[in-house]
């Protein structure tokens, strides 16, 4: 795998990353289901794991940038594997809707499993690390899937400041909190 | 309000990673990562209901 085509993938990744975010925010939005502490950690989880991308966009491919991504998806897992084990009992309704059958922390931790797999993946092929501190120019594609998974990320500062406020978020958000204090 | 700071910290991460320096990005990554893992072990306080 070249340089080149490794960069190209780092970028898709880059866009699911965008994607996954872009999805939880739309059924924030359209169904009024605030993420809990749990949900907003793991969305904090899937927004770091874009920073190994990003590096390897810039900087280009390095095994280092590949480990970050790699141990934001291991505790994205963990963190998503606690949600699910507390809502396994039979009887259990979960939190919050199902899309496609699953609700969203288990999508994420399939997700994040998906993730580690790839991540892995990337790594088997060295040819990607050879020359890498030649400089080269970084394409359009790649730039785009940078800005938007940032804006994204700056969008949930605004969304969980709107719903948090100033206080600890509440376990179960039905209201988002600094409209309310400002009513 | 942590999970906005945590929000925020990544964000200042991803700008420095695509701006700034290389070195600096990977600790300011390594200490948001502690921090995460640090704000879940606060809130995973409650029983897991399992029995086997």
């Amino acid at each position: 795998m070249t340089r080149s085509l490794a960069t190209t993938l780092n970028a898709l990744g880059l866009y699911a990353i965008v994607l996954v975010l872009l999805v939880a925010f739309v059924a924030q939005l359209m169904l009024h289901e605030l993420p809990c502490p749990l949900c907003l950690l793991q969305r904090i989880q899937f927004a770091m794991l874009a920073v190994g991308p990003i590096l390897n966009v810039r900087f280009g491919p390095r095994p280092s940038h590949y480990a970050v991504s790699l141990l934001t998806a291991v505790a994205g897992a963990v963190f998503a594997a606690r949600q699910i084990l507390l809502h396994v009992m039979p009887g259990d309704p979960g939190y919050g809707s199902a899309l496609l059958g699953y609700h969203y922390y288990t999508w994420a931790f399939i997700g994040f499993a998906t993730g580690i797999v790839a991540l892995a993946a990337m790594l088997l092929f060295d040819e990607q690390f050879r020359d890498v501190d030649k400089p080269r120019p970084i394409s359009a594609f790649a730039r785009t899937a940078v800005w938007l998974v940032l804006a994204l990320t700056v969008l949930n500062v605004i969304s969980t400041l709107l719903e948090c406020g100033f206080a600890a978020c509440p376990d179960n958000p039905v209201a988002y909190e600094l409209l309310n204090s400002r009513r | 309000m942590e999970f906005t700071a945590l929000f925020l910290a990544v964000a200042i991460v991803m700008v420095v990673a695509w701006w700034g320096m290389r070195a600096l990005a990977l600790v300011l990554f390594a200490a948001t990562l502690l921090v995460s893992i640090a704000t879940y072990l606060h809130h995973a306080s409650d029983v897991l209901k399992l029995s086997f």
